[in-house]
């Protein structure tokens, strides 16, 4: 099994201040990875680091084997790993369909745009009812399925979504989660940030437990669940 | 019925004018945050290139106009690469890009003072005659700037709505980092956008020029209206400020005929106040959200 996504030794932080400090990660090709910890333990800078938005400070990236690391952030989601950052971030004026399809602004997205608003309008189909919605009007949860959605149209080959589950009620979050283990049972590479251990643990291939910017377990998530002493020292469950 | 027919004609041909120069001030703040103090100095430096094309060059008037907008379009280029984008890292961009193009902007009077003088000079590009309804006379030169301000808006709406570079600009200025995630990179919508406002004060330099006449400075006062009409409207919102320039300019016509020319601004300034204090962020302006 050779990795869709290798992280090596990636060191990056704010300032003067290291936020990760050297993180190796291996993920394969298909199917759902995890990373959880903590808040303010470098979760979301880790996927910041791998989109380009943060430059590295060393370490290394790679794609299906082709080098990424200190790519622009067009060029990252040009090689395929799409970024669904944390908050929704959508374009607040437009309206749905528009975010849809900024999702598809690089060329190569923008030929099989079509195609894809049919898929993705098929596993969300709330999204075609409010497809003329200005976006600033949506529900929390809705703007979470539009910024899946969006990310889905950029047809990568690793959707990483950063803690789609922050501020939504339960039964919202069991939307979201569904969906996610929807795609990523129709095969989609997709690497989730959780607070919540609990929420991928019977859904993920692999969960990484990063610490104080630091990787310090990674497992199946029945493994996890297993060992109360780790889910106690590190989040506090 | 002749003085409403006589204000409205005057009034919307100055807010057509002041939508102008208001456009391409409200989208470079729209899309970089960026106050660009030199614009009026863009103004008078389309209304000079397009002077000089068709007076010494002997061009045609459409050619002058083409040659205003490549040549302001390549200055907003260059205020772009040379100030803005060594900046925009900075916590402080609105600041300094404040600063850095003030001095811009006196660079490029005193560069236009050098090569053309002082002295008032006519604008070539000037249409002669007018329309009559009743007795009221309606000069050519005011329609033709309401056709090119009406023109213009159609485009700039037909851009940013309907083709890829306008779907970059919105999706930059509501999202930088968005924006960046799908794909879109963002130092060249500003660099096209920074471009784009440079061609329309040239348009805008040519058309106030035809209606007075040409000087090194006389960018300062429409610059001064675009600014209070940004602010009016909202800063950076480019359909808010269309409607706020026509407004504003039917408003001024009928402050100077009720009560006199010389009142006319300073009323326009009091209005701007008042709805200020009622809404400080702009008739169409949101809140902003002040990041640390």
């Amino acid at each position: 099994m050779s990795a869709l996504l290798s992280l090596e030794n990636i060191t990056t932080g704010y300032g003067a201040q290291n936020v990760l400090h050297g993180v190796s990660l291996e993920i394969a090709e298909g199917g759902l990875t995890a990373i959880i910890g903590p808040n303010g333990h470098g979760k979301t800078t880790l996927l910041r680091a791998i989109s380009g938005l943060m430059p590295l400070r060393s370490g290394s990236i790679s794609l299906g084997g082709l080098s990424i690391g200190g790519l622009r952030p067009d060029e990252v989601v040009d090689a395929g790993i799409v970024h669904v950052p944390q908050g929704d971030m959508l374009f607040p004026e437009m309206t749905v369909l528009e975010n849809l399809q900024m999702g598809a602004y690089l060329p190569a997205a923008a030929a099989e745009a079509p195609r894809r608003l049919e898929q993705v309008f098929a596993l969300l189909p709330k999204l075609k009812d409010r497809r003329a919605q200005i976006a600033s009007t949506l529900s929390g949860g809705e703007r979470r399925m539009v910024g899946i959605g969006r990310g889905l149209m950029a047809g990568g080959r690793l959707l990483m979504l950063d803690e789609p589950s922050l501020g939504l009620a339960p039964i919202v979050i069991d939307q979201i989660y569904d969906v996610v283990s929807e795609l990523a049972a129709a095969g989609q590479s997709i690497l989730v940030v959780e607070e919540n251990a609990a929420r991928v643990a019977d859904k993920a291939a692999l969960i990484a437990l990063l610490d104080n910017g630091e990787l310090v377990w990674s497992g199946a998530g029945p493994e996890l669940m297993a060992r109360p002493e780790i889910l106690e020292t590190y989040l506090g469950a | 019925m002749d003085v409403v027919i006589q204000i409205l004609a005057s009034g919307l041909t100055m807010g057509a004018m002041y939508a102008i120069s208001t456009i391409g001030l409200a989208l470079v703040y729209g899309s970089l945050n960026m106050l660009n103090m030199s614009h009026g100095a863009l103004l008078a430096l389309g209304g000079y290139v397009c002077y000089f094309a068709m007076s010494h060059l002997g061009l045609h008037p459409a050619l002058g106009l083409a040659a205003a907008m490549l040549v302001c379009g390549v200055v907003g280029l260059g205020i772009y690469y040379v100030a803005a984008q060594p900046m925009l890292k900075s916590a402080n961009f609105e600041t300094q890009i404040f600063i850095a193009t003030i001095g811009i902007g006196a660079i490029i009077e005193n560069v236009i003072l050098r090569l053309f003088g002082p002295q008032p000079t006519p604008q070539p590009l000037n249409l002669s005659g007018a329309v009559v309804i009743g007795t009221v006379h309606i000069p050519n030169q005011n329609l033709l700037i309401l056709g090119v301000a009406l023109a213009l808006m159609a485009a700039l709406a037909y851009l940013l709505q309907r083709t890829r570079l306008g779907r970059a600009i919105r999706a930059t200025a509501q999202n930088r980092e968005a924006a960046q995630l799908m794909g879109v990179r963002v130092g060249i919508v500003y660099a096209q956008v920074l471009a784009l406002s440079g061609a329309l004060a040239a348009i805008s330099g040519v058309m106030v020029s035809s209606l007075s006449s040409l000087l090194p400075n006389m960018g300062g006062d429409p610059m001064l209206k675009a600014f209070i009409i940004c602010v009016v409207a909202g800063l950076g919102n480019v359909y808010g400020a269309v409607g706020a320039a026509i407004v504003l300019g039917i408003l001024e016509a009928l402050a100077a005929y009720v009560l006199g020319v010389r009142y006319s601004f300073a009323i326009l300034l009091l209005l701007v106040i008042a709805v200020l204090i009622w809404r400080p962020y702009g008739l169409f302006g949101r809140r902003q959200v002040v990041r640390l």
